[in-house]
């Protein structure tokens, strides 16, 4: 992950930015070099999406579970 | 004197019987007796819907240290959960909030739809992994505490054993029945409580009975006289008072707020007030109702949480204010009564006193209601031992 996508990950969290949180965990799911931290990422934009009732949640809820990653 | 010799004293013919005594009002293992017996094996008032007007709306409250969450689901359903997460039993809401899409565990991220159900489980089966096949979500929702809407009031059957509430209350319905039909609650405005100094049952006694009117609520003297009122009981199931004159209320230009529909003649005069046991206390007039819901908050402290309600979803402001200081007056005049009452029951020996046969039987009726449940399961409890 790119020092400045970490650290407006960091600036989402401080501020409490859900709906932010769900796109930068995304994208920081697309540098991933491993599978793990791949969909690591992803499990977290997909919760945020769900907390926040986010647009993205079905898509990417269908991501992880086309990877096995959720049921 | 049995353990349980005293409580046959209370459920003696009012006229012979004593008042339950002292212990069930300053003996703290009586209320956590009564506690089980009172109100988790009955139908208690938990809050009103109009907490949680809007899809989305969640309201935790603490009901007698048990942490509960009350929410409005996504088909508009008013539901009452345990407020706990599954997982490792975390709060899951802290504040009233609305919830925009799951309640997500501040913990762990658990995470639940508002109907219950567990939606994911991030990282459970390690990182990435959010399934395991020891977790099956289907079985792992959120414990669920059996409700009932009744005039808005949400009633909660906390160990989900008593029977349904439509048949425990079918008398209190049948009689009210001209009332089933929309509430409005007023709003911010007529909402108000009082934290008073009482065990919770002295405000189920004081306000069941229409004895202690003229000489507790003398502004009532000029137009709703002692003779003037009744006496509501059904044995094992409610009591309260009547009145035949009950009197609107009226703004500057003498306008009046709307009457429910279709009330027949006994209400252009008549109002009633009746005490659902365990502790919720209702009032129903031609113009506007009430919910008293009783929060237990200790052995001798309680909250009255006071509900107003109309027949239209928009009333004039100025009067709706001006009904909420009105009841808000008369309530708390009540307040030195039973924080004195409460104050009294330290009084070494008091036996729970002597009712007037005549004026005191819907207080009465009451004891022998809370006498009854707590001599089943004082005898239930030496059955199993």
């Amino acid at each position: 992950m790119s020092h400045d996508l970490d650290q407006r990950l960091l600036e989402a969290h401080a501020r409490d930015d859900r709906m932010a949180l769900v796109q930068l965990y995304k994208d920081a799911s697309s540098v991933s070099n491993s599978e793990d931290a791949k969909y690591f990422y992803l499990t977290h934009a997909y919760i945020f999406a769900l907390d926040t009732g986010h647009p993205m949640a079905s898509e990417l809820h269908a991501l992880l579970k086309a990877a096995g990653r959720e049921s | 004197m049995t353990e349980t010799s005293y409580l046959n004293d209370v459920r003696k013919p009012v006229d012979t019987a004593n008042g339950l005594p002292n212990a069930h009002y300053v003996d703290q293992t009586v209320f956590e007796e009564e506690r089980q017996s009172l109100l988790f094996s009955q139908w208690a008032g938990l809050a009103v819907a109009a907490d949680v007007p809007e899809v989305g709306d969640a309201k935790p409250i603490d009901f007698l240290g048990m942490p509960l969450l009350l929410v409005r689901d996504r088909d508009e359903k008013v539901r009452v959960y345990q407020n706990i997460c599954r997982h490792r039993g975390m709060i899951l809401v802290e504040e009233p909030r609305k919830i925009e899409g799951a309640i997500r565990c501040p913990y762990h991220s658990w995470c639940y739809g508002l109907d219950g159900r567990l939606v994911s489980t991030p990282h459970v089966g390690g990182p990435g992994q959010n399934v395991h096949e020891a977790i099956d979500k289907k079985q792992l929702g959120l414990i669920e505490v059996r409700s009932h809407i009744w005039m808005d009031v949400v009633f909660v059957n906390i160990d989900g054993q008593a029977a349904d509430f439509d048949d425990i209350h079918a008398d209190l319905i049948k009689r009210w029945s001209e009332f089933d039909q929309p509430l409005y609650h007023g709003g911010a405005d007529s909402y108000f409580s009082l934290d008073v100094k009482t065990n919770w049952k002295l405000a189920v006694e004081n306000y069941c009975e229409s004895y202690h009117l003229p000489w507790v609520h003398p502004g009532l003297n000029s137009y709703s006289r002692l003779e003037d009122h009744y006496n509501i009981e059904l044995a094992g199931k409610y009591s309260g008072q009547g009145t035949y004159v009950y009197r609107q209320l009226r703004g500057v230009n003498e306008e009046v707020f709307p009457d429910f529909e279709n009330l027949s003649e006994q209400w252009d005069e008549g109002a009633e007030y009746v005490a659902v046991y365990p502790n919720v206390l209702l009032g129903v007039q031609r113009d506007h109702t009430f919910a008293i819901i009783l929060e237990p908050k200790s052995l001798d402290r309680t909250v009255e949480h006071i509900h107003l309600y109309y027949s239209q979803p928009k009333t004039d402001e100025g009067m709706r204010a001006k009904n909420a200081q009105l009841w808000k007056t008369v309530f708390e005049e009540d307040v030195f009564v039973v924080e004195g009452m409460q104050r009294g029951r330290n009084a070494v020996g008091f036996d729970g006193g002597r009712f007037s046969p005549v004026m005191d039987s819907p207080t009465h009726c009451f004891h022998d209601w809370c006498a009854e449940r707590i001599l089943e399961d004082r005898s239930a409890k030496q059955a199993a031992e």
